[in-house]
């Protein structure tokens, strides 16, 4: 090395080591390089080279040099850990997501079904307000709830229209069918009214729809699942 | 990879361990410079660091032609300022440190030395005082070293080497003007 060259140089000469002649050439190159020349005036200051000192300064260096690097792998490192651990993150994240959409799907299936099935499954009514003005006493909710408990329609069920009068009990009268519907619904309909809570108006115009009835499920002669819903609940 | 290349990719890539490359040959020249402002072995060690740490900045920024020159410089003023610094007051003497900024660049290449020059050169010579012109005959026409020089005119070594710096100096002057004048 360049260096180490120049520095055996300073030291030879400023100990006496050299000729004349090699004095002679390091003073003449120092003129020309100012560098050396401050460097060799500085080593007679300090009376000579120490090569102690200057390893131990090479070594600073080495160290400085490394510790930057190692903070960079360090860094580096750091990174990729915080890599691992945010893409585990997002796993197992999703792994919840999926798991969590999956149970909410089977709930919202089985949502599904019941809310498929219930209009047709239950006694419904629909009151015709250009036929009449007539309310129950209780409102219609628990007008609907008696239906669907004291209802007995024919297993196959069906929809009629009736009319009727409310007398001054507040108990349907003269009630009367539109159009031609089968005799047993009409009747259900009549009995129902008239066993029925109690009516506010004058006169009433109503759509009642009767469910199909399950033939297994006999107990629960309203909740009638359509068709279509065996197929999902065999499942 | 040689200096200029360390250089450049040091410039561009940041990347220590080349600056380590760069800067690890003049660390024992750095250290002798930093001596000679400093003098104290500690101070002047931790210099040749601080320097380093100064020179991962700089060096990424400045576009440097000629690194030996420019480190020295920059250290010999790292120096200085550190000096300044402690309000410590140094005799430098002003005469050796102007020929320290002078730079082997200006170094006149190789150029033809016809008669009329020598006779100029001569001219020049006689416009030294007595001191410069005995040591710079010695030195460059004899060649003989500062020692020897020291030892022919009974002059004090530092007195012979600035006696020829600054008489060197002097006639580079006055052969510019010469030859600017004709």
């Amino acid at each position: 090395m360049e260096n180490n060259y120049q520095l055996s140089r300073i030291h030879n000469y400023i100990h006496g080591l050299m000729s004349k002649e090699e004095m002679f050439q390091l003073e003449r190159e120092a003129l020309e390089d100012p560098f050396l020349q401050d460097a060799i005036d500085g080593y007679r200051l300090q009376n000579g080279v120490d090569t102690r000192q200057l390893s131990l300064l090479q070594q600073r260096l080495t160290r400085r040099v490394e510790d930057t690097v190692a903070t960079r792998h360090a860094q580096y490192f750091t990174w990729q850990r915080l890599a691992i651990g945010a893409t585990a993150g997002v796993l197992f994240v999703t792994l919840l997501a999926l798991l969590y959409f999956k149970h909410f799907n089977g709930k919202a299936e089985r949502t599904t079904d019941v809310e498929l099935s219930e209009p047709e499954n239950k006694v419904s009514v629909q009151p015709l307000l250009d036929g009449g003005d007539a309310t129950p006493r209780e409102g219609w909710k628990m007008f609907e709830q008696y239906l669907n408990q004291k209802s007995g329609a024919p297993a196959t069920g069906g929809e009629i229209t009736v009319n009727f009068i409310i007398d001054k009990n507040g108990v349907p009268t003269d009630i009367r069918a539109e159009g031609q519907p089968e005799s047993s619904l009409l009747d259900e309909a009549i009995r129902l009214l008239q066993k029925g809570p109690k009516w506010q108006g004058t006169k009433g115009r109503l759509k009642i729809a009767f469910p199909v009835k399950d033939e297994k499920n006999q107990a629960q002669a309203n909740v009638i699942k359509p068709p279509h819903c065996f197929g999902i609940e065999k499942k | 990879m040689n200096e200029k290349e360390l250089l450049q990719h040091y410039k561009t890539s940041g990347d220590l361990s080349t600056l380590g490359k760069l800067y690890s040959p003049y660390m024992s020249l750095l250290y002798g410079v930093c001596f000679k402002y400093l003098q104290d072995p500690d101070r002047s060690q931790d210099a040749v660091m601080q320097i380093f740490e100064e020179l991962i900045q700089k060096l990424r920024h400045y576009e440097v032609d000629n690194f030996k020159s420019w480190l020295h410089v920059y250290s010999k003023n790292y120096c200085l300022m550190q000096l300044r610094k402690d309000k410590r007051t140094t005799q430098v003497d002003i005469e050796d440190n102007l020929f320290e900024s002078e730079q082997k660049l200006n170094d006149t290449s190789e150029t033809k030395w016809e008669e009329k020059d020598f006779e100029k050169l001569e001219g020049c010579m006689r416009t030294l005082n007595r001191e410069q012109q005995e040591c710079v005959r010695l030195f460059y026409l004899e060649q003989k070293c500062y020692k020897d020089i020291a030892d022919v005119t009974g002059y004090d070594l530092n007195k012979v080497k600035s006696a020829i710096q600054n008489g060197k100096r002097n006639l580079k002057i006055c052969m510019e003007r010469k030859e600017n004048g004709k």
